[in-house]
């Protein structure tokens, strides 16, 4: 049953290889990092920026690690799945709301953000409290619609958790290595990357004019 | 720098975005139900979809995979594994398991009979001799009962061919490669191979348990980086010509970085081994590094159009590995059999150098053909040159034209290429005829001009 449906005007999520250690250390015990190579796993950097929500329009980032996703029917089968471990907003009441539903790991703390288009690159640009926390570009292929089916993982406390999210709409995407991130030594994210990190992403996704649709927590 | 949560924004620069237009033709739009059920458009998935899931029952993934290969298979995944009728000539007859019919004198550019020997009379008679003798298969490990007079020769003609004291043979390329790489590195040792290596060096590097990097494709500058700063023992792999790419790697610049940083250098010469270089040897003679490299690796199913690999180096580095190379001694020893095609067939490319001037003429009017066409086919300089579509939701559709047109060759999709980076790998045999090569390349561009990708 579908609890949460978000209106984007404009998404991106670039996946970057990272160490496989690295990964392990963000993730609670019972979720596994999937592997792309041998001790090489998958950071997700997503930002959207929602124009249509129950506490009207704001700006999401979060950092997560790719993991499997918990196996179901075909007609419900997931893609991939998620663990957020570094979620943050620019509006502290979209923030509060999210948290209490889905337990996402949110800075307590608002972000700014920029969409900025130039020609076939998307380019966002993130900051807290004024400092720069990071710049994330990537950039277009084909266009086509899309409807992507994943799930979410998080914990509330002790109790683990998971969703199945759909991101529906415009959707480019493609390995072509033309993105770029340069993530800023903020604390909070210059701890999780003890190992070295690539300068692009391997994968970049880009999505306009679409819809985040979360269904309902279930505990596993 | 600080900014008002106020000013999170898009702010459009330059010219505006491409309309989203295209959508994919074999995708059906997808249903999302209210109860929370996908009915997902199937060929927006793919194999990795289907290789990592959570839970408890160990074929819990089954159900969905089947499902889904149900409904891709005849929307183009058919097209693999198409059962030949022939031997992998210049032309052969394939089944056509949509239809269930036989398409009969398909010009082939999917086998990699490089110099046409599987199918050389000679080679056959050899077969059939060494049949008679030994019968069908080896019935031993190699370091069991499993080496016939027939391997030791063989091992000690791959040796000499390759001019290095001694070689070890393999079942498959596939074990050389796991066997060499674990056999050698270990736990806590480093091991750095080109991003494009084949899944057999990466798998290696997983049993080896030492710890694995992946150094930018060709780029000497990566690999330094990757080297940089560990002490202990260090093994560089690469290719010497990469398999969907076709292209060959930068030794200089590879050996020096190695020598810098004391790694020993290992290439798997897969697709280069009988046809580069002035004598055959591979990309190492071609490039003139045939001492630098420590470790040469081949195979004998490309060039020889056989079956098996090789490792050639060292008397000491062979030794070591007859007694470490666990997917060596512990498989069968490869058929005496196919040994003697062998044999036959590194006799023949030894003996007939014009094998290779005429693999490597065909190359060239090949990429001048598909030159003049304005077909794209990447970086590649080599007898394997990928038809670049770039395509992954319309390959199956382009396949399928160029299949029923008269060509038999393989898509290449994600994930064994990267997204949107889908291609045909074209193999080029010195069997070719100048007409099969334009009967190809006028193919090729008919499919590919209906579909935009060349003028």
């Amino acid at each position: 049953m579908p609890v949460g449906s978000y209106a984007f005007r404009t998404g991106v999520s670039a996946f970057f290889e990272m160490a496989t250690e690295d990964a392990v250390a963000a993730l609670p015990r019972h979720l596994q990092p999937i592997e792309v190579r041998h001790q090489r796993s998958v950071l997700s950097v997503t930002a959207f920026l929602f124009d249509e929500s129950e506490v009207g329009p704001y700006t999401e980032l979060m950092l997560s690690v790719v993991v499997p996703p918990m196996v179901g029917s075909w007609l419900h089968h997931a893609k991939a799945g998620f663990y957020p471990f570094l979620a943050a907003t620019s509006s502290e009441e979209a923030r509060r709301r999210r948290e209490e539903r889905f337990h996402f790991p949110y800075l307590d703390e608002d972000i700014d953000a920029q969409f900025i288009e130039t020609g076939d690159r998307l380019t966002v640009r993130a900051w807290v409290g004024g400092d720069p926390l990071l710049d994330l570009s990537v950039t277009q292929y084909s266009w086509e619609s899309t409807t992507h089916v994943l799930q979410g993982f998080m914990m509330n406390g002790e109790e683990r958790l998971r969703t199945t999210l759909q991101i529906s709409g415009e959707y480019t995407m493609h390995e072509n290595e033309r993105g770029s991130i340069n993530l800023y030594p903020h604390p909070l994210i210059k701890d999780v990357f003890r190992n070295e990190m690539p300068s692009s992403p391997f994968r970049e996704h880009w999505f306009k004019n679409g819809r985040e649709v979360f269904h309902s927590l279930e505990a596993f | 720098m600080s900014r008002s949560k106020k000013e999170s924004s898009t702010i459009s620069m330059g010219e505006a975005m491409a309309t989203p237009s295209r959508k994919s033709i074999t995708d059906a739009p997808d249903r999302i139900e209210e109860s929370g059920g996908v009915q997902p458009g199937a060929m927006q998935y793919d194999y990795t979809n289907f290789y990592f899931g959570a839970g408890e029952d160990a074929f819990a993934l089954l159900g969905p995979f089947d499902d889904w290969w149900q409904e891709v298979k005849p929307a183009g995944y058919y097209m693999y594994e198409l059962p030949l009728q022939t031997a992998p000539g210049t032309r052969v007859d394939v089944e056509d398991t949509k239809t269930g019919g036989i398409r009969e004198g398909l010009i082939n550019f999917a086998s990699y009979n490089y110099l046409g020997l599987s199918y050389r009379p000679e080679v056959k008679e050899a077969i059939k001799e060494a049949a008679d003798v030994y019968g069908g298969g080896a019935s031993g490990s190699p370091i069991l009962s499993g080496t016939t007079e027939l391997h030791r020769r063989f091992a000690e003609e791959v040796a000499a061919f390759k001019n290095k004291e001694a070689a070890l043979i393999f079942p498959t390329g596939y074990s050389a490669n796991v066997g060499t790489i674990a056999g050698l590195m270990r736990s806590g040792d480093l091991i750095v191979a080109d991003q494009y290596a084949h899944a057999s060096v990466v798998d290696g590097m997983i049993l080896s348990k030492a710890t694995s990097k992946f150094f930018r494709h060709n780029r000497a500058d990566d690999l330094e980086r990757k080297l940089k700063g560990f002490d202990g023992k260090k093994l560089v792999i690469i290719e010497g010509v990469y398999s969907m790419d076709g292209d060959v790697p930068p030794l200089g610049e590879i050996v020096e970085v190695c020598r810098k940083y004391g790694a020993r250098l290992m290439i798997d010469e897969a697709h280069s081994a009988f046809v580069y270089g002035e004598n055959g040897r591979g990309v190492v003679e071609d490039q003139g590094f045939e001492d630098e490299v420590d470790i040469h690796l081949g195979t004998f199913s490309k060039s020889l159009g056989g079956q098996g690999g090789y490792v050639a180096g060292s008397s000491a580095l062979v030794n070591y590995l007859r007694g470490f190379s666990r997917s060596r001694f512990f498989s069968c020893a490869l058929s005496p059999v196919v040994v003697a095609g062998l044999r036959k067939a590194l006799e023949l490319a030894v003996a007939e150098p014009e094998l290779r001037a005429k693999l490597w003429d065909n190359v060239a009017y090949m990429q001048k053909l598909l030159a003049d066409a304005q077909i794209p086919i990447g970086d590649s300089t080599s007898q394997v040159i990928p038809i670049m579509v770039r395509d992954d939701a319309r390959i199956f559709a382009i396949g399928e034209e160029i299949f029923r047109e008269g060509i038999f060759i393989n898509p290449v999709k994600y994930p064994a290429v990267g997204k949107h980076k889908s291609r045909f790998r074209m193999s080029i045999s010195a069997s070719h005829t100048r007409e099969d090569l334009e009967q190809g390349a006028a193919i090729f561009q008919r499919v590919l001009q209906r579909y935009g990708i060349c003028p």
